[in-house]
C-alpha cells in the first residue's frame, strides 16, 4: 500500500518566481508583483494563499491580493511583521523567491454569482478582499450590488488608497469608509467598521457578507449581519492562522479539528460557530 | 561590505569569549563575512567603529556602566553573550549579602580601594537586542545567531523548556534517576548538554518567557527539596530575577 | 495468516544475519534502566522483553529533524528537494507503536502525499513483538492496541522456549526464509501464544472506562468542563508529552544556511501543540496562548480530531506521555475517565 503511495515530487519544493514590481501602500505595507519563472499561471482563486519563501530566511503564508482575471502575474500585499516579510520588504526588483501553492479553499465565487455582496474589510483584511473585489469588477455583470465597507485604524493606515478612490468613483460600487481615529484632515466617517452599518440598506434575501479583518472584529460584524437579517450560511469570513506547511500536515493552523490551510481559510459563519476556537 | 563585529567583556570568567575562540575553523570561515574589530581576548589592536557588539559579563561596578552605555551608543545591535550578561548569572550570588561584607570577604584590608554594586545583567542598564544564553554559550547557537544577524534575520531562540531537547536527546529524565533538575522551566537551546552528560540542568540559560514556577516548585518539593534548597538552586544563575521581583 | 516458530537459540543467529545483511537494524536496547530504540551492533544488545521505550520508533520514519529542500542563495537561487531513505529493519516494535505507524501512514499519504515520510516508510521492514510486560501507565487493551493484526512484516510472541512468528507480508516471509531457521507452528504453540497474550492483558494497570468509538461524542460534550483549567494549571509547557508520543506528527519548518552564507537547507523538526508558541502568528497573536486551551487541544486531537479525520485512533495507550509528565497531567486515560464521570 505504501509503495503505491510514494509520490513523485516533494510537496515542499517551491516554484521559483521573479519579483517584477514593488509598490508601497503604507508605512509597513507594500504590494509585490511576481511572475512564475516557468511561465505558468499561478491559477488561484480569490481568497487563497501561497507559501512565500525567501531562501535562507524561511517561508510564510501570504494571501493573494490580485484577481485571477489578471493574467501573467500575481500580487501579494504584505505587512512587514516577521522575518520573511521583513526580508521581502528589503528585496529589489528582479529578485527570485519561492512560491508554493495556491493553497486553501478561497472565497466561494460561484455561490456569490447573481447575488448582492457586502464586503467588510478591517485593516489589512482588505488584502485578500482586493482579489475578490477586482474579480467581481472584472466580471461585473455576473454579480448583483457590490457594497464595500472598509475600516482603518487611522487615515494613514488606509490600504490601497488609489484603488479605494477608483472604486468610490464607480457607479456600480457602493463604497463606505471609516477610520477608528480621525485627524485634522480626515473629513470622512469616524468609528469602527460596524458603525457604517446604519448607512447601508440591503435586501437580506439575496445578499452575501464577506468579512475579513483582525480577529476581534468578527463577532461585532456578525452581530450587525444578524441585525440586518443575513443568515449564517451567507456570512463568509477568512480566518488568520499560522499556516506553516500549507498542506494539512504540520498542525500549526488547526482550529479544533479543522486545518485552516485545507478546509479554510474561508468559512461561512454557520461553520465557524461550530468551531469553538475560531473567533 | 563586511559587517564589523566587536566583543566586550565586563565581570565574568571570559569563558564565553574563549568558547568563541574555540570555534577555530568556523571562525575562519566567518571572517570572510565579518571584520572583528575589537576582541581583547584574541587581538591587541581595536577600533571603535562596529555594528554588532557581543557583550560578555555582568555589571558589578559603577565604572562599568558608562562603558556599557558607550557600547550601546555605537552599536546598531547589542547581543548579550552568556549567562552573566543575559541574566546576571553567578555573580548575583553576592547580591544576597551586604556589599560591604562582600568587599571585606574578597579583599580584606584592601577593601577600601575597591567599589562594588549588586551584580546585574546588561539589560538592566541598556536595551539588549538579542541573547546568546548559557554558561558557557553553545557554539552552534552563537553561530546561528551570528548568521541570522548577517542575513538580517531575527534569530529564533527557543521559548520552550530544556525538556524538549532532553527528550529528543533520548535521555532518561533526571527525576527518574532520583535527582532534581531545573530543565522544566529553563529555556532550551543547549541540546540538554548537561543532562546528556549525566548531570542535571542548573538553569544557566534562564527561564522561558512564562515559566510555571509554582508547578516546578511542587515537583521539586515532591522529590525531596525544601523551599530553601529550591531557592539555592534557582539562585545559582537566576538570583537577579528573584531580587528584581 | 501463516505462523512459524523460531526456537530461542535460533533468534540470535536470525538477528545477527539481519545485522550483517544490507539493511540497518534498529531495536530496543537498555538505557540507564529504561529502554531506547537504537541501531543494533550485535544481537546481545536487543531486549525483546522491554516494557516501553523512551522515544517511539516513529523517529526512524519521521525523524526529529529532517531536511526537506536544499538551496543555493544568490541572484539566481537554485532549489532541489531532499529525500533521504535507506533500507531499515525496525526490530521488536510493540503493537501499539505499529498502530501508531499505521496512523502516520494515513496522515502522510492522505490528500498531499509526503514523499519524505513515505519513501522512508517504503524501505522499512517492521518486525513486531507482542508486549508481555506493559509499562504501568499503558492502557492498550482499552483501545484495542495491545495486539496488532496488520501493519507488520513479522510479529513475534515469546512463548517461553521459542517465539511464534506471524507472517504479515511477503517481505517478512522472504527475510524469514533467507535468514532464520524456522519450523511450522503447532496448534499447541498457537494456543500458548493466545494464553501469553491473555496473561499480558491482566498486567495492564490502567483502564479506560469508555470505548474509543465513544470518545468523540464524550469530548463534544466536554468543551466547557472545569477539568481543562483545573488540570492544566500544573502544566510546565515542557513538551515532554508531545515529544515521546508515537502518534504526534506536527512539525515546524525552518531555514538554515552554511557559514559561507551561500547555500542552505530547509528542514522540519518535531513540534507540538503543548508548546507555548505553537499557534502564535507573526503579527503577534497567539491563538492558543493559555495552558488550558493547549491542554484541551491535545486531548481533543487524541480522542476526536484525528479519529474523525483519518479514521484511526489518535492515542494508542502506550503510556509514554504519562510516564514523561512530571506534573502528572498528561495521561489521556485519566482525562477521558474523568470526563466520562462528569458526563454521568
Amino acid at each position: 500500500m505504501i509503495s503505491q503511495a510514494v509520490p513523485q515530487a516533494s510537496i515542499y519544493l517551491p516554484h521559483l518566481a521573479e519579483l517584477i514590481r514593488i509598490e508601497p501602500i503604507a508605512e509597513r505595507e507594500k504590494v509585490f508583483e511576481f511572475r512564475l519563472k516557468d511561465g505558468k499561471e499561478l491559477g488561484h482563486k480569490p481568497g487563497q494563499f501561497v507559501e512565500l519563501s525567501i531562501f535562507g530566511i524561511g517561508e510564510a503564508p501570504i494571501s493573494l491580493s490580485s484577481s485571477p482575471t489578471k493574467k501573467g502575474s500575481f500580487e501579494l500585499a504584505v505587512r512587514n511583521v516577521g522575518n520573511v516579510t521583513n526580508a521581502l520588504h528589503n528585496l529589489d526588483i528582479g529578485a527570485t523567491v519561492g512560491i508554493r501553492g495556491p493553497f486553501g479553499n478561497g472565497f466561494p465565487v460561484d455561490n456569490l454569482k447573481g447575488k448582492d455582496i457586502v464586503i467588510v474589510a478591517g485593516g489589512i483584511g482588505l488584502f485578500p478582499l482586493r482579489s475578490l473585489i477586482n474579480y467581481i469588477l472584472d466580471k461585473r455583470s455576473e454579480f448583483g450590488r457590490l457594497i464595500i465597507l472598509s475600516g482603518s485604524r487611522t487615515p494613514q493606515e488606509r490600504m490601497f488608497v488609489n484603488e479605494l478612490e477608483k472604486w468610490h468613483k464607480r457607479e456600480d460600487v457602493e463604497l463606505l469608509e471609516t477610520v477608528d481615529e480621525g485627524d485634522e484632515e480626515w473629513t470622512g466617517h469616524v468609528g469602527v467598521v460596524t458603525t457604517l452599518s446604519s448607512e447601508v440598506h440591503i435586501d437580506p434575501e439575496k445578499i452575501f457578507a464577506v468579512v475579513v479583518g483582525p480577529p476581534v472584529m468578527y463577532k461585532f460584524v456578525v452581530a450587525e449581519c444578524h441585525k440586518k437579517g443575513i443568515p449564517d450560511e451567507r456570512i463568509i469570513m477568512s480566518l488568520e492562522r499560522r499556516m506553516k506547511c500549507g498542506i494539512g500536515k504540520c498542525g500549526h493552523c488547526q482550529i479544533n479539528g479543522v486545518y485552516v490551510c485545507q478546509e479554510g481559510p474561508v468559512f461561512t459563519y454557520a461553520e465557524v460557530k461550530k468551531l469553538r476556537e475560531a473567533i | 561590505m563586511k559587517a564589523k563585529l566587536a566583543f566586550f567583556d565586563f565581570t565574568g570568567c571570559e569563558g564565553c569569549q574563549l568558547e568563541v575562540l574555540n570555534f577555530e575553523t568556523e571562525l575562519v570561515e566567518l571572517l570572510n563575512h565579518v571584520d572583528i574589530v575589537n576582541f581583547r581576548e584574541a587581538k591587541t589592536e581595536s577600533e571603535d567603529n562596529y555594528e554588532i557588539a557581543f557583550v560578555e559579563g555582568s555589571i558589578t561596578r559603577e565604572s562599568e556602566i558608562p562603558k556599557l552605555k558607550k557600547i550601546r551608543q555605537q552599536a546598531k545591535i547589542v547581543v548579550a553573550l552568556g549567562a552573566c550578561a543575559c541574566l546576571g548569572g553567578v555573580n548575583c550570588l553576592k547580591n544576597f549579602r551586604p556589599m560591604k561584607e562582600n568587599l571585606r570577604i574578597v579583599y580584606g584590608d584592601a577593601a577600601k580601594y575597591y567599589d562594588t554594586i549588586p551584580a546585574r545583567p546588561i539589560s538592566s542598564i541598556v536595551p539588549v537586542d538579542y541573547y546568546v544564553h548559557g554558561c558557557p554559550i553553545d557554539k552552534k547557537e552563537f553561530l546561528k545567531v551570528t548568521k541570522a544577524l548577517l542575513l538580517g534575520k531575527r534569530p529564533e531562540i527557543p521559548n520552550y523548556p530544556v525538556c524538549v531537547e532532553c527528550k529528543l536527546a533520548g535521555n532518561v529524565c533526571t527525576f527518574d534517576k532520583g535527582e532534581t533538575c531545573l530543565g522544566p522551566v529553563t529555556r532550551a537551546g543547549c541540546n540538554a548538554i548537561c543532562i546528556s552528560n549525566g548531570r542535571h540542568c542548573w538553569g544557566c540559560r534562564g527561564p522561558v518567557d512564562d515559566p510555571n514556577t509554582n508547578s516546578e516548585k511542587e515537583i521539586l518539593q515532591k522529590h525531596g527539596l525544601t523551599v530553601e534548597d529550591i531557592l539555592n538552586q534557582f539562585r545559582i544563575f537566576n538570583g537577579y530575577l528573584e531580587v528584581s521581583k | 495468516m501463516e505462523n512459524k516458530i523460531i526456537e530461542k537459540q535460533n533468534m540470535a543467529p536470525f538477528v545477527d544475519n539481519l545485522i550483517n545483511a544490507e539493511a540497518e537494524v534498529i531495536g530496543p536496547k537498555r538505557k540507564d534502566g529504561k529502554y531506547a530504540f537504537d541501531k543494533l551492533i550485535e544481537t546481545g544488545e536487543l531486549c525483546l522483553d522491554y516494557d516501553t521505550t523512551l522515544l517511539p520508533p516513529k523517529m526512524y520514519l519521521f525523524p526529529p529533524k529532517e531536511t526537506l529542500i536544499k538551496f543555493e542563495l544568490g541572484k539566481e537561487p537554485e532549489v532541489e528537494p531532499v529525500v533521504e531513505a535507506k533500507p531499515l529493519i525496525l526490530f521488536g516494535v510493540h503493537p501499539y507503536d505499529i498502530k501508531a505507524i499505521e496512523l502516520l501512514d494515513v496522515a502522510f499519504s492522505t490528500t498531499n502525499p509526503d514523499i519524505n515520510y513515505l519513501s522512508k516508510r517504503e524501505k522499512a521492514v517492521i518486525i513486531g513483538v507482542d508486549c508481555l510486560n506493559p509499562n504501568p501507565n499503558a492502557f492498550c487493551p482499552s483501545l484495542g492496541t495491545a495486539t496488532a493484526e496488520t501493519g507488520f512484516d513479522l510479529m513475534l510472541t515469546d512463548i517461553g522456549d521459542s517465539y511464534v512468528v506471524a507472517i504479515g507480508s511477503s517481505k517478512g516471509e522472504q527475510l524469514l526464509t533467507k535468514y532464520a531457521e524456522t519450523r511450522e507452528a503447532s496448534q499447541v504453540e498457537l494456543a500458548q501464544r493466545n494464553s501469553e497474550r491473555q496473561k499480558a492483558l491482566a498486567r495492564y494497570k490502567v483502564t479506560l472506562n469508555i470505548s474509543p468509538e465513544e470518545l468523540p461524542q464524550l469530548l463534544d460534550k466536554s468543551w466547557d468542563s472545569p477539568w481543562w483549567k483545573e488540570k492544566s494549571e500544573k502544566c510546565l509547557s515542557c513538551g515532554s508529552c508531545i515529544v515521546v508520543c508515537p502518534t504526534c506528527f506536527c512539525f515546524d519548518v525552518q531555514d538554515d544556511v552554511t557559514l559561507n552564507l551561500k547555500e542552505g537547507e530547509r528542514y522540519r523538526q518535531w513540534d507540538g501543540c503543548m508548546l507555548v508558541d505553537f499557534a502564535a502568528v507573526a503579527g503577534g497573536g497567539n491563538f492558543r496562548g493559555d495552558k488550558e486551551s493547549r491542554f484541551r487541544h491535545r486531548m481533543y486531537r487524541k480522542g476526536k480530531y484525528i479519529w474523525e479525520r483519518y479514521g484511526k485512533l489518535g492515542c494508542v495507550g502506550c503510556g509514554r506521555c504519562a510516564s514523561a509528565c512530571l506534573a502528572e497531567i498528561a495521561s489521556p486515560a485519566e482525562t477521558f475517565n474523568r470526563l466520562k464521570e462528569e458526563s454521568k
